[in-house]
Formats: C-alpha cells, structure tokens, sequence
C-alpha cells in the first residue's frame, strides 16, 4: 500500500469516526412518503420520561416534474442534496438564470454531476421551467 | 336590496299568512334575497411569476409536520414552512405556527440530551461542554421578546424575479425567548486575546462534499458587534421548550438581526481569531453596500456590486386585517389590525392609508413589548362608498427611518420593506 493510499486509508476512517460521534447524540435526516390530501390530526404523545427527545419522520411531499428529457437526470441528482420542490417552488426563471444555478450546484455547492447528465439537467430546466415555456 | 324586491317578499309573505302554504315559487323568491348559487372556490396556482406574487402568503399547500400547525409549504427537504397570514394577529406568533427554514437537508428528528452538549471552544483559556441542564442552572435565565425574520422573507415581490425561497410575507415571527445570555456563557469559557469573531453552528448536516456550504451551516458575528450584549442562547420560546423544527434544544436568539444568525441546534460556539470564510459568510446572505441594499441587475453584471454580510432587519409593516378575502358593506365600522416591527430601535409609529397613499392616518398603537418585538397596531375605519379601496401601511421605527414606496433589489432576494398595500372591497349595503 502506498503512503498515499495508507493517508487516504487513515482520512476515511477518521471522518467515519468523527461522523459516528456526531451522530451518537441525536438522529437525523428521516422523511417519510406521503401522498396529498386533507391533513390529519396527530395524537397527543409526551414519550418516555428518558433523555431522549424525538419527533416523527418529517413528510416527503414529491413535486410534479414536467415530463420530458433529462428529468431522470434531475430525479436523481438535484434530489441528492434538495427534494425536487426546489424547481417547482421557482417563478419561470430566464434560460440563463437556470444555467447559472446549475453551475452553482456543481461549482459552489460541489455537486458531483458527470457532465453529460449536466447537460441534460440544464436542457430540462431551460425546456420546462422559463417564462416562456412553464406549464404547471 | 332593491324596493322591488322587498315589496314581493312582503306579497310573499301576505299570501303565506293567508294560505299557510309554501309555493315552490314564492320561496324561490324570498332566498332570492340572501342567497346565491355559491361559487366554485378558487385556489392560489401553483407558482407565481415571472411577474410578481400578488399573494400576501406564498403559493404552496398547507401540509402539518410534526410539533406544527398546517403551515405553507415551500420546500419539504429540507423543510422551509411559511406561517400564514391570519397568525400575525397576535404579537406573539404561536410555536406550532412559527415559519421553519433550514438550509441543509439532514436536519434533527430526535436530541439525546444525556449525549448532547453546547461546546464553547477555539480560542478560549476554558473549553466548555454545557448540558441543557447547566444552561438552565449555572447562568441566570434572561428573557426578551424580538422578531425572527428570514432574509429573504418577500422575496417573491421582487421584479425581476429571483431564484431562491420564494417567500411570501410569513418568513416571520415574534416569541418571548428566555434563555443564557451569551456573555456570561463567554465569560465563563475566558476567551484568549486576539479573538475576533464567534461562529456558530448546529446539529444539521447536508449532502455535500465537505469543505462546501452544501455540507455545513455556519454563521459568525463580530466580537465587536454590540449586539452580542442582546444574544441569548435560549431553550424556551413563549414559555415553552422549542419545537425540534425551530431549533430543540437551544438556539441563538440575535434581536434585531435577520433570522439567518439565529443558529438552529446550537452546539458549537467558536470563538475564532481571524474572520470566518465560510461559504455562509464569505459567498451567502450578504447585501449590496449601496443605500438600501438595493442595486440593478446590469450592475451585478457589470461586477460593480460591493457587498457586505446582512444584518439588521429594515422597518416594515403589514395589514393582517381585513385581508381582503371577503367584501365589506358600504358604512361599516371595521378595525384595521396589523403589525410592526424594526431592527433599528422599535416602532414609534404607524400610518394607514385608505386612500392608496393619498393621505395618511396615525394608527394606535397596541403593548409595548420591548423595541425588537412586533408592535400591533389598530385603526377604525368606517368603510366608505362601494368600490375598490387601496390601503396602505407605513411604519417609522426608533432611529427615524420610514418605510418608502420604493422597490428593493438585489440577487440574493433580501431585504425587502416596501410599503404594503391591499386592496378592500366594498359592496352596497341596501
């Protein structure tokens, strides 16, 4: 094994670590799926009298993409980090505007988007979601 | 109601005291006068744009997570929820209803508070790791009323459009928080010279790489801010224990600052000795250093924008009530309700319009609960001959400002203050 494997060896372990010992004290990051409809009433509960205070599964309310080339590409990369209500919550942005927030999530943000599905992703947006072309 | 119409319902009513018999025409006569076939509701669309959102609220469905009330969704991971408008009744905005904005997607569902600890560490003579308990107990508990707000609260009435949370008026609210003053939890950690600003970070972790905003939130103020003597790391919120989307265990509380530094799950406070260039501070929430924090989109694209981080909330005020939903009959005694609020010294006063800005009238104002709380204010109004009426709200705070007609912009979609306007209708009354 080279140093260089044995340093790259040695950083993952220890940002398993760390990671786990984040995490060791509370949970995180649970959705749960649920379709629309009338909002249910939820039934009261205090819990345990232990130290641990918990809460339900926060509820994944999917958008409605618009059907067309490239929203596979957008279904499983922009859904990485952000559910997809961050395209439909948007006004119709101009071309350029999406190209630029594209670039933003793979530059700034650090997306890792193979080049090809960036194409793809920014085609879509730029064929659905514009003043000119937006339909729900 | 026309004379005709009352002279038949009068006949109408003649013949079923002398026939006591109800006549399938007579009676579709009499509902003639207080019924109509009722309309189909109309829902909000779905978006808005690319003009600007006409809505007081933003567009999403009402959807309950847990700890909430059915609020606005805009995004559901990570959740950002809107309070609707009809809350803003009271000067305190309830917990189940106060609006819920996360930046990064693995956020709390459960805090282990045997496990959990706020860390006060970096450079510091005392490294501390405070339980809840010790928060509680070992600093005395203060408390102050202030007014979170999104930064990008409004953002939806911005021409041209923006991309990001497109916000209606709801990215807001007012609690009684109580908690630890921020001082004596530094105090007690003896922070080492050379330090120039606190950073502050909670339990939520995102998706991306690390080294990149999309993986971690933090937001720094300057040691030299004297807004630290007002910042509370608290664990209650109008008399309660914080709802896990408003930040369980503790958060920070900076009154009179965007909600964008009031750090959700606060765990670790560090106090550092160079400043912080963190993508949340170096690249996000800052504001052009023009006058208003206002500029043009030729400018951004010329690169002529200087900017500087976001933080005290401009004054801004809101009609609550009448909202404009339902008519009003000509010559009708109705109370005008809102709020205020500023970043800059309290509310000294506020003016109705009902005449679209023509002329202005002082409005009453409700308790003083200290100058970074919601000021409620009342006005009645006898409403006048039918029609369109525009009212409008403007509010001065403490420093002097008030609030102008004037559009803000800038590419971030913050800061928004205009002077509110809702339209009222008036119907005739006979």
């Amino acid at each position: 094994m080279t140093s260089l494997k044995r340093f790259a060896l040695a950083t993952a372990i220890c940002a398993f670590l760390a990671s786990a010992a984040l995490y060791a004290q509370f949970n995180a990051g649970f959705y749960t799926l649920q379709g629309p409809g009338s909002i249910r009433q939820t039934a009261p509960s205090a819990g345990s009298a232990g130290a641990s205070y918990e809460i339900a599964a926060y509820t994944l309310y999917p958008a409605m993409l618009a059907a067309g080339d490239g929203e596979q590409e957008v279904a499983s990369y922009c859904n990485t980090c952000h559910s997809t209500r961050y395209i439909t919550m948007q006004p119709p942005l101009p071309a350029d505007t999406w190209s630029a927030e594209v670039n933003k999530m793979a530059k700034t943000y650090g997306a890792s988007i193979p080049d090809d599905a960036t194409e793809k992703i920014m085609h879509y947006l730029q064929s659905h979601y514009t003043p000119e072309n937006r339909k729900k | 109601m026309t004379i005709a119409r009352e002279v038949s319902r009068r006949s109408f009513l003649w013949t079923l005291g002398a026939s006591g018999a109800i006549g399938l025409a007579g009676r579709a006569n009499v509902l003639g006068a207080f019924a109509q076939e009722p309309s189909a509701p109309r829902n909000v669309p779905d978006f808005t744009g690319p003009g600007a959102n006409p809505y007081w609220n933003s567009v999403g469905p009402l959807v309950a997570e847990p700890q909430k009330s059915p609020l606005i969704l805009l995004t559901d991971r990570p959740v950002q929820l809107e309070t609707p408008r009809n809350y803003f009744l009271n000067v305190f905005t309830a917990n189940d209803a106060f609006y819920v904005r996360w930046h990064l997607e693995t956020l709390p569902n459960s805090v282990d508070l045997k496990e959990w600890r706020l860390h006060v560490e970096g450079n510091v003579g005392k490294p501390l790791t405070l339980t809840l308990d010790n928060l509680v107990t070992k600093f005395k508990a203060s408390s102050i009323a202030a007014v979170n707000q999104c930064s990008g609260n409004s953002r939806s009435r911005l021409q041209p459009r923006v991309p990001g949370g497109q916000w209606g008026n709801g990215a807001m609210g007012n609690a009684l928080w109580t908690g630890a003053k921020l001082r004596e939890i530094l105090d007690a950690a003896d922070l080492k010279s050379g330090s120039v600003q606190l950073q502050f970070e909670g339990l939520d972790r995102g998706k991306g790489p690390e080294g990149f905003g999309s993986n971690r939130f933090m937001k720094s103020l300057d040691l030299s801010d004297p807004v630290l003597d007002e910042v509370l790391v608290a664990y209650s919120m109008n008399g309660q224990p914080l709802p896990m989307l408003n930040g369980f265990p503790v958060r920070l509380i900076v009154p009179g600052y965007f909600g964008t530094y009031w750090v959700k799950s606060l765990s670790w406070i560090r106090v550092l000795d160079k400043p912080d260039d963190n993508f949340w501070m170096k690249t996000a929430y800052r504001i052009p250093d023009t006058p208003g924090g206002s500029t043009t989109p030729d400018d951004v694209k010329a690169g002529k924008v200087k900017t500087v981080p976001i933080a005290k909330m401009p004054v801004r005020s809101f009609l609550i009530s009448p909202d404009g939903s339902a008519k009003i009959p000509s010559g009708l005694p109705v109370r005008l309700r809102g709020i205020a609020f500023s970043g800059y010294g309290g509310i000294t006063e506020v003016e109705v319009s009902v005449d679209n800005g023509a002329s202005w009238r002082t409005a009453h104002l409700g308790a003083d609960e200290g100058k970074f709380s919601f000021r409620t204010w009342e006005l009645s109004w006898i409403s006048p001959r039918p029609g369109r009426h525009g009212v409008a709200v403007r509010a001065t705070d403490g420093e002097g400002h008030t609030q102008k007609d004037e559009m803000v912009w800038n590419p971030g979609g913050y800061l928004w203050s205009r002077i509110e306007r809702q339209e009222i209708m008036v119907g005739a009354a006979e």
